[in-house]
Formats: structure tokens, C-alpha cells, sequence
């Protein structure tokens, strides 16, 4: 009973971690230059999940973080002939590269991942309430 | 005379759960105050440890029986030498890149836990003193 806790426990911490990936992704749906300041798009960034057996009981496996994955997608092209980023030569002069990040997409993944984490926290109370209920028999 | 009275029950047991799961709840406490300091490494009181050196205690307890003077306390030598253990793979350290552990759902739901054990305990003792209380005054 108590492992189950562990397992709901891992869920959250999970969908936690997927929740920081989206916001990050909502953050930077315009940004245009990358750590060191040079003129590459955001790339958008998705969590793997994967079944961890070392938490809770054997059959029952909870979740953890495999790696958290860049999305190598192709940028939006916006005409921009004025922004400093605005590519010189070429076929696409005077366009900028935008991150490709669909906002709509990312908002229902942001509600799935509060959801998934309510959920969570449901089972944890209730869980929570058969551990009560078997503790007041003794006591 | 009150070594006995006390010492037979479960009593002695309960209180050292109750100690333990105290000292868990700072160190637990403390986890979830330094959560955003960088490089902070987790600490947590080794349970499977205290549970195996508790168990060992009391099978001692009932093995030996009890030849001792008179106020001649028992000794139940457990949760003294249990060092807090720094916690070695958080979930979330995937997120920061200082090393340090992390994990504020951890740190709740191992609360809870602690806390669920603490409230048995105190509330087993407050049984066995309602029953303490009943065999003296002869009546419920």
C-alpha cells in the first residue's frame, strides 16, 4: 500500500517536468537567438517518459524521465527584410526563422499535464484515505 | 517499579519510532526549506536501517530474559548512530544541471509516510496508557 504511494508520487514529479518542457516551449514561441546570442531559432523541447520497475511494487511499475528530447523541426520562415536576423543571401533573403511551435498543441498538452497531475494527486488521496481507514482497526 | 510497568508493554518500541520519525520530519523539513539552493544535496534518516536495527533490538529483548538488579533500566540501543544519508537520484535532478538533489513531490509524499507512522505510534501509546490507566483505577 505504501509502494503505491511512490508510484503516484513518481507521475507527478513526471508530469511536472513535462509541464516545465511546455511552458519553456509557450516562453520561447518568438525567440529567435540561442544561449551564446547567435541567430538560431528556439528548437521546441518534449519529454520522453519510460516505466521505472524500481519504483513501487513488481507489477505495478511507476514512471520516470527517460531524457528530455529537442525537437529538430524546421523553423517558420517570416518575411522581416529589417530584423538583424534577417537572412542576407540566398533564396530566402529578408526572411527571419521563428521557432515552429503550434501554441494551440502545446496549450492541450499543458492542460493534459496538469490533469494527468491532479489525477495523481486524486489517487494519492485516496490511497491516502485506505491507509487511515486500515490504521484506525488498531488504533 | 515503573521500569517494569512500562518496560513490559510495547512502550519502549513506540518511543523509539516516535524519536525516529521526529528526527525524519526535521531532516525532511529542512529538505523542502533548501529546495531552491543550488547545488543543496538532499538528506534523509536510512529507514530499512532503523526498521532492521529495531527489530534486531527487539528480538534481543525477547530472547534474553530479563535478569536485572532492580532499577536496573532496559537498554534499547536503537536510532542512536543512525547518520542522515545524503539521497543519491532524484527525478527532477534531470532538470538542473548542479548536481544537486531535488524533488519537492518526493520530499511530500516520504511527509506523509513519516507522518502516518508517527501518528500510529503516539496513537498506539495513548492506547496502551488508556489501558495502563484502566488496570490502576480498576475500572474503563
Amino acid at each position: 500500500m505504501w509502494s503505491s504511494l511512490d508510484v503516484s508520487t513518481s507521475a507527478l514529479t513526471a508530469q511536472r517536468i513535462r509541464l516545465h518542457a511546455i511552458t519553456s516551449n509557450l516562453a520561447n514561441i518568438s525567440t529567435t537567438h540561442n544561449e551564446q546570442g547567435e541567430p538560431t531559432p528556439y528548437q521546441p523541447r518534449f519529454v520522453i517518459f519510460q516505466t521505472a520497475e524500481e519504483i513501487g511494487p513488481p507489477g505495478a511499475p511507476g514512471v520516470r524521465v527517460a531524457s528530455v528530447e529537442v525537437d529538430e523541426k524546421e523553423p517558420l520562415w517570416k518575411y522581416q527584410p529589417g530584423h538583424p536576423d534577417a537572412v542576407r543571401s540566398g533564396p530566402m533573403t529578408g526572411y527571419v526563422a521563428y521557432p515552429n511551435i503550434n501554441m494551440m498543441t502545446e496549450m492541450t498538452d499543458a492542460l493534459e499535464a496538469a490533469r494527468a497531475y491532479e489525477a495523481n494527486l486524486g489517487a494519492i488521496e485516496i490511497t491516502k484515505d485506505l491507509l487511515h481507514q486500515t490504521l484506525r482497526i488498531i488504533a | 517499579m515503573y521500569e517494569s510497568l512500562f518496560n513490559a508493554t510495547t512502550l519502549p518500541v513506540l518511543q523509539q519510532v516516535v524519536s525516529f520519525t521526529q528526527a525524519r520530519h526535521q531532516l525532511l523539513a529542512s529538505n523542502i526549506a533548501n529546495l531552491d539552493v543550488p547545488g543543496y544535496r538532499a538528506r534523509d534518516l536510512p529507514v530499512s536501517e532503523f526498521q532492521r536495527q529495531l527489530a534486531e533490538a527487539i528480538r534481543q529483548r525477547n530472547e534474553t530474559p530479563a535478569f536485572r538488579s532492580p532499577g536496573e533500566p532496559e537498554t534499547y540501543a536503537t536510532s542512536r548512530g543512525l547518520e542522515p544519508v545524503e539521497l543519491e537520484d532524484l527525478p527532477e535532478m534531470i532538470l538542473y544541471h548542479d548536481d544537486g538533489t531535488k524533488g519537492l513531490e518526493y520530499q511530500v509524499s516520504e511527509m506523509l509516510k513519516n507522518q502516518m507512522q508517527h501518528n500510529l505510534a503516539v496513537s498506539l501509546m495513548t492506547h496502551q496508557f488508556n489501558l495502563l490507566r484502566a488496570a490502576i483505577n480498576e475500572r474503563t
